[in-house]
């Protein structure tokens, strides 16, 4: 500020005086900007730095430790002896083989069905707003009700799908006990919470479509199909792509609604990285080895997810 | 309208039904049409809503025909009763889990809400180096395995002894709910013409007065929106409550029901109604949002960039 004091003292510099106090007022205003739009995102970055990415990362440290949940204060260098254990452990593997499947199974489940839905939803008929708020209940329910919804529809003796299957000389049985159909049925939780949400989002998007080009595809005698593959179907394909990343990015990471309904039983029948991370850390008290697995899902994400947008931002 | 003849015109009569009911059916729908998208819509709805209104149903019953190996849906009027409800109602446990929840929730929806505000404006309305990157690296942390984070977190509370306490609780489903809030807020923010806040700048408002003048009281649909979710995540949550929470002091209600719902798998009456009271809030709020929602999700964030 001296400076400019100084140049004013003298005529001879009034020109580039000028253009000196402009710059200074621009970068001023610039910075000043600059500093004001840090300063209003700051407390967020600073609430999720300290939250989410400080612990991830001490996180991954953990997984080099030998550490215990019983004395989380006494820590011991392990090298990569958590990530060795893993290629030994088989129920670290049958974990994976299940969350694969249940990801796969419950992603493309909810996309084709929430397909379908946004289809008939996207209709203008009589009651349809109804329908369009009566089809999110699912997804506003918290997952601890879900599963006590559906443990007591598959209640033995006296839940509504043996009495329906009773009456049909069906058989009356523990459905979430039964080692074959523990997997598939918390996948059907899955697809039950969320598939509203995805024909509502499909929906939206699908609404945003300007009527105009169904109308010239009609003229040009395009039939439904047709109308769907060319015109919805490519309108569609970014909130698809969002919708399958974030559904996908869930559903490995699922936890809460397999916890409650099976503990990951019987016998490991429904057990995912999830829950295994969850047991091995606070009912196994190894803490080291449960951060080490939690690493790999981290690994396995990250790689899916680049990979899928990269493929898909290059079509 | 009466024709030339004085004769009431029986034709316009007629196309006027026809009319109203066209209206009614939709322009180009068949009756076909309709009754497939109808019939197609039943099956959903059967697989969607009847495990919810089995359950809402059977908290009227009585105890003896709630565990009867009988088909009985809707219970006559000898069996239907209001006792569930009084008992879980009268439990002071449950009342004492429903206000924990109540002031998590609503704490966790006001920090988002100011954090996310402040957030999505700066994001929204100024250009800095950083501001995509920034962005992506919020919806980023969304990836991460709850499950690898629970065990840092649980140290880190406990190192800083919030265990058992509000906070603690609050700041975890702050930070689960702030990235997606941050976003479907900057998505209402962009729709908001930037030659109204220019305007208001002009007149000499500093930004924080235009944000709370003009940005605001124009996105308050987004921002309701945003405050669903918000909310909806801090009070379904159980993976964060089960391991922040030691004692009946901060225990939220779907924590409180795993707990019920595993030590006590006997009184099924009681079970279901307090997962029934539980679904309720959630239920609620999204009613009354619900006519933003969509609109939320056509224009917040949901297309393009």
């Amino acid at each position: 500020m001296a400076a400019i004091e100084l140049y004013r003292l003298m005529p001879m510099f009034n020109g580039a005086q000028r253009r000196l106090e402009r710059f200074v007022d621009e970068a001023r205003w610039f910075t000043r900007e600059t500093w004001l739009g840090y300063g209003l995102v700051l407390p967020a970055t600073v609430m999720m730095v300290g939250i989410i990415i400080y612990p991830t990362v001490r996180a991954l440290w953990i997984s080099f430790n030998a550490r215990s949940l019983l004395s989380p204060e006494q820590v011991e260098w392990a090298g990569v002896a958590n990530y060795q254990q893993l290629f030994s452990d088989s129920v670290f593997w049958l974990s994976l083989e299940h969350t694969i499947f249940l990801t796969v199974g419950a992603v493309v489940t909810m996309y084709l069905l929430g397909l379908g839905l946004a289809l008939l939803l996207k209709e203008n008929l009589p009651g349809m707003g109804y329908f369009r708020s009566l089809s999110m209940v699912p997804w506003v329910i918290p997952p601890v009700v879900i599963v006590i919804i559906w443990t007591w529809m598959f209640q033995v003796d006296y839940g509504l799908v043996n009495l329906i299957l009773q009456k049909f000389g069906g058989p009356n049985k523990s459905w979430f006990g039964d080692v074959g159909l523990a997997l598939p049925l918390v996948t059907m939780l899955r697809v039950w919470k969320d598939a509203p949400f995805v024909a509502i989002a499909l929906m939206a998007s699908m609404q945003s479509i300007p009527e105009s080009y169904y109308e010239a595809a009609e003229i040009d005698g395009a039939n439904a199909v047709q109308q769907f593959r060319y015109i919805t179907l490519p309108n569609i394909s970014y909130i698809s792509m969002i919708i399958i990343v974030i559904e996908t990015i869930a559903a490995f990471n699922s936890f809460q609604m397999i916890y409650i309904a099976t503990g990951g039983g019987p016998v490991n029948a429904s057990e995912v990285l999830g829950t295994y991370v969850y047991q091995q850390a606070f009912q196994e008290y190894a803490l080291g080895y449960a951060s080490a697995v939690g690493a790999v899902m981290l690994v396995l994400l990250t790689v899916f997810t680049t990979v899928y947008i990269y493929l898909e931002d290059t079509e | 309208m009466a024709s030339e003849t004085g004769i009431p015109d029986v034709t316009d009569q007629r196309n006027g039904i026809v009319e109203r009911f066209d209206s009614w059916i939709g322009e180009d729908q068949s009756i076909t049409r309709a009754l497939a998208i109808y019939g197609a819509l039943a099956l959903y709805f059967v697989w969607f809503l009847v495990p919810v209104v089995w359950l809402a149903l059977s908290t009227v019953k009585s105890g003896e025909i709630i565990q009867a190996n009988r088909l009985i849906i809707i219970p006559a009027a000898e069996h239907f009763t209001l006792s569930n409800y009084e008992l879980v109602l009268g439990n002071p446990q449950f009342r004492g889990m429903f206000i924990n929840s109540v002031i998590i929730a609503v704490s966790t929806t006001a920090l988002t809400l100011v954090l996310g505000t402040l957030g999505a404006y700066s994001l929204s309305r100024f250009t800095y180096p950083g501001r995509y990157t920034l962005l992506i690296a919020f919806m980023s942390t969304k990836m991460l395995p709850p499950a690898l984070i629970l065990i840092p977190f649980f140290l880190m509370m406990y190192s800083l002894s919030l265990i058992d306490t509000y906070l603690g609780i609050v700041l975890a489903h702050c930070v689960r709910a702030l990235p997606l809030a941050l976003w479907l807020l900057k998505g209402f923010f962009d729709d908001i013409p930037t030659a109204l806040d220019e305007a208001a700048r002009i007149d000499g408002c500093s930004h924080l007065r235009v944000l709370y003048h003009v940005i605001i009281p124009l996105a308050l649909p987004g921002i309701a929106v945003a405050a669903f979710y918000t909310f909806v995540t801090s009070w379904n949550d159980f993976l964060f409550v089960s391991i922040l929470s030691q004692g009946s002091g901060t225990q939220t209600l779907p924590f409180g029901l795993y707990l019920f719902q595993s030590a006590n798998t006997i009184n099924w009456g009681a079970t279901i109604t307090a997962a029934t009271l539980t679904a309720v809030p959630s239920i609620v709020f999204f009613v009354l949002i619900q006519n933003y929602f969509v609109e939320g999700l056509e224009s917040g964030g949901m297309h393009g960039t």
